[in-house]
């Protein structure tokens, strides 16, 4: 794909995106954020199809959008997502805009790994005899200690992200 | 065929130092057809030129137009000159920046040209946004000029760049510093997300001493534009402390959105002294045993 094939290709899934919308009773919902510029994805799950819902730049929407239609259209496992590397997400959105922008380029690939984590250790949390409720209590702990040691995940990010916009 | 918006005030009734920095955007709609003007789209969104722009524009990059490709620095002379002559750019042209994020990434290259000594250089005022929500005509087309003949000096940080050391002795000088990034960022909260690549920083907090004055502050919400000077200098010197003969140190993450404070303070405020700090947070949270604050 020639660069202006590939610039026109992005831009497509930016103003159509595919698969986006929120998936109702989803194994996990889980948004990022990128406080560097106020990008936000969110990825749903729900068995093995992955949605988003997002704003922010025409790149991360993009590829977004990109990421989903691949996972979907490809029914790419959990351990393909999670062995999918960054490198390979630059690759196919093109090096030569991505790699200016990989805080943007790999948000959405960044999120759904974590998406892909939260489903598999809900699945062994319950393995494990604990309920649903018990699940969300741990979550909620596990948000708090990160945001007491600069680090913010789950619900977190989007504030986090929405902080980078003029206030 | 323009649409109904916030109106904004005649730039020239606003009270600034250098009211002339700034143009509106009819200015724009009465001159893109000048071929002694040139207008620049700079943003943070890599792809929003091609999304659509203001008839006649080109794109500057910040990352692959201005920065060096392997040293943390701005492009050499040469280099530059050359960016500049391939968009058309001659001696006598008046460069126009526009672009996204209230022109956040404009005045970052509005910054980094003035490090080379480009003098005749202005900011849409409101911004590539302004110019959408006025329903201005935005395009798609690419237009090409014929190469420029513009010559660059060699660029001189010395007066508007900060670099580290020059930070540090100013914390001990108790020197003024503003920090601009969000509220979240100054108090140290910051995000760090799994599988995703931490352009941000080993420590959060902020510089010992730095003010907390967001940049985006000094933006009317409603229509983009830069807020008349008597609301600035309410932000900047009534609430904050700040005068105009003080050397005062602008910093963020990586020095874009202090470019933007930079312009508010030097040319609508009219500071003598005030210098971006482009390391910024970037460069301050990594180092080993820098002093940092942490409400």
């Amino acid at each position: 794909m020639d660069r202006e094939t590939r610039l026109a290709w992005l831009v497509d899934h930016y103003h159509r995106p595919r698969f986006r919308g929120a998936l109702p009773d989803a194994d996990a919902r889980v948004p990022g954020g990128n406080p560097g510029c106020g990008d936000v994805i969110t990825m749903y799950l729900k068995d093995g199809v992955v949605g988003w819902e997002g704003v922010g730049c025409t790149l991360s929407q993009a590829a977004a959008s990109i990421l989903a239609e691949r996972v979907n259209h490809e029914k790419l496992t959990f351990e393909a997502i999670l062995e999918m590397p960054p490198e390979a997400m630059i690759e196919l959105l093109g090096r030569d805009i991505a790699e200016s922008r990989p805080g943007c380029a790999l948000l959405a690939l960044g999120t759904l790994k974590g998406a892909v984590k939260t489903v598999e250790m809900n699945r062994k949390l319950k393995a494990a005899g604990h309920t649903d409720q018990q699940i969300q209590a741990l979550r909620r702990a596990i948000t708090a200690q990160g945001e007491e040691s600069g680090v913010v995940v789950g619900d977190g990010a989007e504030k986090a992200a929405q902080g980078a916009l003029p206030s | 065929m323009t649409q109904t918006v916030a109106a904004v005030s005649d730039i020239t009734t606003r009270g600034y130092a250098q009211p002339d920095v700034l143009v509106s955007t009819q200015w724009v709609e009465d001159n893109r057809n000048n071929p002694k003007v040139r207008l620049l789209e700079s943003n943070e969104d890599v792809l929003l030129y091609e999304t659509g722009h203001i008839p006649g524009a080109v794109k500057i990059d910040w990352v692959t137009d201005l920065n060096d490709p392997l040293l943390r620095d701005y492009v050499t002379r040469d280099r530059f000159e050359r960016l500049l002559r391939s968009k058309g750019i001659n001696q006598d042209t008046t460069i126009v920046f526009y672009g996204d994020k209230n022109n956040w990434w404009a005045t970052y290259a509005f910054w980094v040209f003035k490090l080379f000594g480009v003098e005749n250089v202005r900011i849409l005022d409101g911004g590539r946004l302004r110019w959408a929500e006025e329903g201005r005509e935005l395009v798609t087309a690419i237009p090409t000029y014929p190469e420029g003949n513009i010559k660059v000096r060699e660029r001189d940080d010395s007066a508007i760049r900060a670099f580290r050391s020059q930070v540090e002795l100013h914390v001990q000088r108790n020197g003024k510093l503003v920090d601009v990034r969000s509220p979240e960022e100054y108090r140290g909260e910051r995000l760090h997300m799994p599988e995703y690549p931490n352009e941000g920083a080993l420590r959060g907090g902020h510089i010992p001493g730095a003010k907390s004055i967001p940049w985006g502050r000094a933006i009317t919400a409603e229509t983009h534009t830069f807020k008349p000077a008597s609301e600035l200098r309410t932000l900047y010197e009534s609430e904050n402390g700040l005068q105009k003969t003080d050397d005062v140190v602008a910093y963020c993450r990586i020095g874009e959105r202090s470019s933007h404070t930079w312009f508010v303070l030097t040319y609508l405020l009219g500071f003598k002294n005030v210098k971006n700090y482009d390391g910024s947070w970037t460069e301050w949270g990594n180092l080993v045993r820098a002093p940092i604050e942490k409400p």
